[in-house]
Formats: structure tokens, sequence, C-alpha cells
């Protein structure tokens, strides 16, 4: 339960940080397009640089491999830690709960809802806007989110800068494909939060073609009934069908 | 309405209301009748289910005879450390011909455990303690003579007297129909543990 | 079949039902496209209660289970992504086709005489939907859920005398709880929908007594042929079972493309906060309600007093039932009356902008609209007896257009 009461307390700080956020300035858009390659990406550079401490518990690793179209041996390759959780169970840390509140003061949140809950633009610019601050204990500090707990694991790729945005030390990527790489973590975390996406587009477009169908046939079905009550209204004007101008249905 | 329009060149054309109607008919009942197979779909036990019916136990404690029975999606499974004079006795069963498929060729295991030990390890039995007749859960007996004169160790069931070998195999005249079930299980790499996992797909269980 | 059909005849009338209520029940020919909003309504009914029940199978009403549970459903369950859509995407579209079928009434006059009881029992079924509405919404359990249950209680409190201990019974404890979501669900499956369903036949019962208005607000009983069969009336079946068909095809389509394309329609139908857990701890940035309760709330905030605000905010609720009494004209339809055509407009308008400006965070640049907004609301139902009486009209013709 105190677990959970963090968990909620960092979830509720999100929250009205994104919230706030989406008032005052406009978020960056991650560039990218969200399908399975960049999902897949993304769920192998969360496996490495983020699932040490986060959870994504609502999402089991055999969930991931229908939905993503990986194979086992895949999944246990490139996504799952050693001394995590099973194969038929959510993404759960290496990292015990007690570890992470020792480090960090607080449990890592789980990340199950995060892109759901904050939005994909939050999560990009919220991971793209840390800056270098010795006076925090991480050393680190974030633009969108002020004195957060989490350090800046990507530094060694992206960069370190300091507050003003000047450069403190190079990143080993250059900065395109450092973005792309974010955001593909940022399609990632999409994905985890609704995924249903992928069945949805799949088959969405065969259900309403169906009914679409459905709708053509009943508008002509409807026009052809229909024929008699335009004849009706036909007949009454020429007066010929006054009184016994009632259309029975056939049967 | 038929009466003021009989006569009328574009009166109502039935065989072409008949076809509209039904292919609306055919295309509606189609729809509805998918959605209808998704829904009752969504009542098959959950991805949660399948998860929670994974049970690891340790191996360690079981001594060489012994046996330990661990829950696993709700039915016992015992799991016996076979010494190798209970191993021998396996073959004895089949040389006296009262067991009822001695070659393990009904489905009650996966096929990595269709041989005379009905494991991946002949030492090690891993089996869903469930008579195949009633439900029940049969006594381990694996001390020679305890049950009947010519007994050589295996389960007995208090229920109806269904009689199975050191391997879980049924014996003749038994009241049970199959062999004891075999689920799906896996030895960790050191050997210390064994994760039992799925039912094998057409084992009959009770 | 015949043989059957006799045997079912002699004891049950089936055949008579059929026919007094489909097949020689006349309605208007002239119904337009707001007129396929009931049948939608009826459709969505029976969708909810289907779906309903499955989600039910799964889901867990307690404060420690109750948020993973609905997870589980989206993450675990078969199709639970599918069941959990429907559901709360239909709540949208079901408040979508009242305010039509409402505005509709509004725009024909169809609350008029004889149709008193047919209006007040369809607007009991509205208010017994948003409470309805509102059980269902605390049931997810995540953080919105929380604090609307809070916020909503707390209304409650403000009763005089009874409301402290009202609040109490209705929570099942002094905060929201196991013991709120054990009877909110009770609630909401059995009793409020039971009363829904049983309102929903009055009303159709009610209708077919009185016989649908129509665009034109003529009474097409007033002109019969000699058959004894109003002119400008046509048997509900089959002409307006296959025309409603058409309806569902296209409203189905609209619907399908929500649930796979956008299901939570970018959080106005499943918002952002839903997706954390209830949190005593941590209150929302602005507990704001679903858009189809939001015109309400903006009146309760337009006045910085809460026993005034929660007053106002009753009679905003309330004003739509004396409608029947409260338009005094003679003639039905608006497409006769210009002048009550554009004060329907102007309160459609008003409506929408309350239900806009109640979603947003309460800040004072809003308190203007909100202010203008619940002025222009109430004072449509307190003009409305004088205007409409000396309004002037146009001429009604004999018969329907078509």
């Amino acid at each position: 339960m105190i677990r959970k009461a963090w968990v909620g307390a960092i979830a509720g700080a999100l929250v009205s940080l994104g919230l706030g956020l989406a008032q005052a300035e406009t978020l960056a858009t991650p560039s990218y397009t969200f399908n399975k390659p960049t999902v897949i990406a993304g769920a192998k550079l969360f496996a490495e640089h983020c699932s040490s401490c986060h959870a994504v518990g609502s999402l089991r690793y055999n969930r991931l491999a229908g939905d993503l179209g990986m194979t086992k041996a895949e999944i246990k390759k490139d996504i799952m830690l050693p001394g995590g959780s099973h194969y038929l169970e959510g993404m759960e840390p290496a990292m015990t709960q007690a570890d992470a509140a020792k480090w960090f003061g607080l449990p890592p949140p789980d990340l199950s809802h995060i892109v759901r809950a904050t939005g994909a633009r939050f999560i990009y610019t919220y991971l793209t806007s840390f800056y270098w601050d010795p006076q925090r204990p991480s050393g680190w500090n974030n633009h969108v989110f002020p004195n957060v707990a989490m350090p800046n694991v990507l530094a060694p790729w992206g960069g370190t800068y300091a507050k003003d945005g000047k450069e403190l030390k190079a990143g080993v990527e250059p900065k395109a494909a450092y973005d792309q790489q974010v955001a593909d973590i940022v399609a990632f975390l999409r994905y985890a939060s609704d995924p249903s996406v992928f069945v949805r587009r799949e088959i969405g477009g065969y259900v309403i073609g169906t009914l679409v169908v459905l709708s053509i046939l009943a508008y002509f079905m409807k026009r052809e009934y229909w024929k008699d009550v335009h004849d009706r209204e036909e007949a009454q004007k020429k007066g010929e069908g006054m009184g016994t101008g009632s259309s029975k249905p056939k049967s | 309405m038929a009466k003021t329009v009989e006569g009328k060149k574009d009166g109502p054309n039935m065989g072409r209301r008949r076809f509209l109607t039904a292919a609306t008919s055919v295309v509606g009942v189609a729809a509805i009748g998918t959605m209808a197979v998704a829904m009752v779909d969504s009542l098959e036990p959950t991805a949660a289910e399948a998860a929670a019916g994974v049970t690891v136990a340790n191996l360690d404690p079981i001594e060489a005879g012994m046996q330990l029975t661990v829950p696993w999606q709700k039915n016992p499974v015992i799991i016996v450390n076979r010494t190798p004079a209970m191993l021998a006795t396996l073959g004895e069963m089949e040389k006296k011909g009262i067991l009822r498929d001695p070659n393990s060729d009904v489905p009650q295991q996966p096929t990595y455990c269709k041989n005379q030990y009905r494991s991946r390890k002949p030492e090690w039995l891993v089996m869903v303690r469930i008579c195949t007749h009633l439900c029940c859960i049969p006594h381990y007996r694996p001390k020679k003579g305890t049950v009947t004169p010519w007994w050589l160790g295996g389960f007995h069931c208090p229920c109806h007297g269904s009689m199975y070998d050191l391997s879980g195999r049924v014996t003749k005249g038994s009241p049970a129909p199959h062999n004891m079930v075999v689920p799906d299980y896996t030895f960790s790499s050191d050997g210390k543990s064994v994760t039992i996992t799925t039912m094998p797909p057409h084992a009959h269980l009770c | 079949m015949s043989k059957f059909g006799d045997w079912l005849n002699e004891r049950f009338p089936a055949r008579e039902m059929m026919r007094e209520h489909l097949t020689e029940y006349y309605a208007p020919k002239n119904f337009n496209i707001l007129y396929y909003t009931g049948s939608l309504l009826l459709l969505m009914i029976v969708f909810q209660f289907v779906s309903g029940f499955l989600l039910m199978a799964h889901y867990v009403p307690t404060s420690k289970e109750a948020f993973s549970s609905v997870q589980g459903i989206m993450y675990d369950t078969r199709w639970g992504w599918l069941v959990r859509y429907m559901h709360v995407d239909g709540v949208s579209l079901i408040f979508i086709l009242l305010y039509l079928h409402m505005g509709r009434g509004m725009l024909y006059g169809s609350y008029r005489k004889p149709r008193e009881l047919l209006w007040l029992i369809g607007y009991v079924i509205y208010i017994m939907m948003m409470g309805e509405a509102f059980f269902g919404y605390i049931l997810p359990f995540g953080n919105l859920s929380y604090w609307a249950g809070v916020v909503i209680t707390s209304i409650v409190h403000a009763i005089p005398v009874i409301g402290p201990g009202l609040t109490t019974l209705v929570r099942g404890g002094t905060g929201i709880g196991t013991a709120t979501l054990e009877r909110f669900l009770a609630l909401h499956a059995v009793l409020w929908f039971m009363i829904i369903a049983a309102l929903i036949v009055l009303h159709i019962l009610a209708l077919h007594q009185v016989g649908s208005n129509n665009p034109d607000g003529i009474e097409i009983k007033k002109l019969k042929g000699a058959d004894g069969i109003p002119l400008d009336g046509i048997p509900f079946h089959p002409y307006y079972t296959v025309k409603d068909v058409f309806g569902v095809g296209v409203f189905l389509t609209i619907f399908a493309a929500i649930i796979f394309y956008a299901p939570t329609m970018h959080g106005v139908f499943l918002e952002r906060t839903t997706f954390f857990p209830a949190n005593p701890m941590v209150s929302l940035p602005d507990v704001t309600p679903p858009w189809y309760l939001a015109p309400y709330y903006a009146m309760l905030r337009a006045i910085p007093n809460k026993y005034e605000g929660i007053i106002l905010m009753a009679a905003a609720v309330m004003f739509p039932f004396f409608l029947p009494w409260l338009d005094r004209n003679p003639v039905r339809s608006s497409r006769y009356r210009p002048v009550y055509k554009a004060m329907i407009i102007i309160m459609g308008i008003t409506f929408f902008t309350l239900a806009w400006v109640g979603e947003q965070p309460a800040l004072p640049k809003y308190f203007l609209v909100e202010r203008l907004g619940a002025a222009i609301y109430i004072g449509f139902y307190v003009l409305l007896p004088i205007i409409s009486s000396i309004e002037p009209t146009k001429k009604v013709p004999e018969r329907v257009r078509s």
C-alpha cells in the first residue's frame, strides 16, 4: 500500500506537471512513425536503459511478443532481463523496489499507462529536457519536471547540457540518431499504454468495411420499400387514392 | 398498397425487395454473429489466469524416494525423486502385462515425456496427482506389498481403488480409464528447481 | 410456423402486440434525420447492457483491486479492450444521442399536449442516465474517479439537515473506498439500470398511446382516410424499421471508427487522469466532469458561493422538466415560430459553450463565459412563457410537408 501511495504521488505530480505544461508552453512532438519497427526498436532501448528500474507491469512479455510479431527467443534475448519476471508475467524490473527507494528516495514509477496519462509529447520533452545541476543529489535536474529524482541515464549517448542549454559534454550519438532513439522509446511507451492499438488497426478496416456494406444495402432496401410511400403520395395528389391509400405491409 | 399500385409500371419490385432484405439480413447477422463470438471469447481465461498457472518448485528438499506435492492451477502436482530400485519396478510392471497403456499412447503427457519414466529426467516424476476416474487424490504407496501382495510400489486411489505404477500408469481392472496427467514443465539450468507451466492440450484430467 | 404461431397466440398476444406497436402503429411520413435517435438510443442501451455484463464478469469492486482489474480487462482479457471501449465510448454516444433526441423534442414541440407525460418520462430517464453515468464513472477507480466521487458526494453534503448523514450513507463510510465501490456497482448494474429499463418501456408505451409528433408539429390523427388510417401516417413496420436499419448501419460505422481509431477521443471520452490509480493523497490539478455533465458544472462554478451554486445547478437540471407548461404558444413546431427557433438555436450554442467551459480549469478568465452562459440558459426558461404568448407565428399547413 505504501508503495502504491508513492507511485500515486509521483503520478499525481507528473499529471499536474503535464497538464500545467500543456497550458504553459508548446511541447516538442517526437518525430517518428508509430509502427511495429519503431516500437520494437523502442522496446529494445527501453530494456537496455530503463527497465532495470522501471516496470511496465501491465504488459506481459508474451503479449508483447504476440502484438509485435516477435518470437519468444527474441524477447528473451533482447527484452527480458536476468532476474526479471517470467515470460507470462508483466515486465517487472530487476531492481527491487526496496533498493530503488534507498537509492532514489522513491521507487521509480510503473510506466504502463504513462503515455495515456501524460501524453507522448510530454514524455518526449521530459526525456530531452535534462540539464546538469550540481546542487541535486543525482547531479541532474529537468526543465519540465523540476527536482526530479531520476538521473539522465541517456547522457552518455545524448550529451550533457547546462541549464542555459550550453553543451558541457558531447554524447556518442549524433543528435538526429539520438532524437530518433528517444522517439522510439516514446513509441514503445505509447504502445505499452494502449497495447490493443495494432490489433485495432489490423481489423478496424474490415469492421468498418462490413458496416459500410451493411449501410449501403440497407439504404437500397429502405429506398425500395419507401417507393410505396411515394406512390401513395402520387395517388393522393391525383385525388384517386383518398381513403384507400393506406400502405399495408406485405406479409 | 398492392391494390392501389397494381398495374403501375413503377410499382414495388417484389423480387428486388426480397433480395435486398435478404442481403441486408445476411450481412447484419454476420456482423452480429462475429461480435457475439468476440463477446463470448472475452469470458475465456485471461492472460493473468495463464500466468498465475505457473508454479516453480524447489527440488532441493526432496530426498531420494520422497515426494513433494505442490499446488498448480488449483491442482495438486506430485514431484517424486525416484530411486534406481523404484525405476526398476517400471520394467517389471510392463513385463507383468497388467498396464492398460504401458507405452503412454494416450496423450496424457507432453511428447517429451512419452517414455517408460513419463518424465524428462528418469528420477524425477512430475505429475498431476489426480485419479483419471473421478478426480480423487491417490495415495502415494512406494513400498512393496502395501496395497496388494503383488504391489511393487505406485499410487492407489482411496475412492474406487484405481491402481497406478510409479510412473502413474494405470493397471488393467482399475475403474480409471487413463494414466495420470503429466503437465508441461522445465528444469532450471542448474537442475535445482522445476517450473510447471501448462496442461498438455489433449490431456484428460478426470 | 403458423401452427406454432396459432399455438403461441392462444396463450400470448404476440400478433396483437406486433400489430399494435409495429404494423398498425402509424407514424408520420415526414420524419427527418433527428428521428433516428430514438431507435439508436434503444440499441445503445442494449449494447451497454451486454458490454457492462461482460465487464462485470472481470471487475473487482475493491479499492485495492478495482483499478488493476480494469487494466486487466484492457491488457489480459481477450477482446477486453473492445468490450471496455464499447462501454466507455458508448456513454458519450448515448449522451450525444440524448441531447439530439431532447433537442428534437424542443425544436418540434414534442413536449406539448398531449405528449407532456411522454416528455416527463423521457426527462426522468435523462436524469437517471446522469446518475448511471456517475456511478459507472467511479468504478474504474482511477484518480479522476476518486476525486469525482469525492466532489459529487460532497454536493449531497450541502442538502440541509439530512446532507451529512446522506453523504455517509452514499459513501458507505467517511471516505470513498471499497464500500462505495460495492454499492455503486450494485446501483449501476442493478437498481439504476432496472429503473431506466422500466422507464424506457413506459416511454415507448406512452409514445404509442399518443402517437409520434413530427417536424411540422401537425397532429396526423386529425386527417384520416375512409379506412381510419391517418393520411400522413405510414405503418412503422416495414417503413421505419427498414429506415432504422439504415440508420443503425451508419451509426455503427461511426461507433466502430471511434472504437478502432480514436477510443479515448483525445481524452474527451476517456480522460487522461483515469489512467492513474485512485490516490487520496494527491488531488488532481482540476477536477472536471465528463463533457456531458460539464454544462451544469460550469453553472455551478458561475456563482462563487457553494449553496447558491448548487441551487443554480439544480434549477438548471430541473427547468426543462416544466417545458410543457412554460411554452404557451398554440403552434408546436419551431418551423412556424421564427422567434422560438432563434431562442432554441441560441440555447443550443449556449449549452455546448457551457460544456466546453466546464471542461476548462477553474480560472477567473472563464467567469464571464460561465455567468453569461448560465444567464442565457436560465433566461430561456424564464422568458419562454412571456415570449411564447406574444411571438408572431407563420401559418401552419393542413398536411405535413414531405
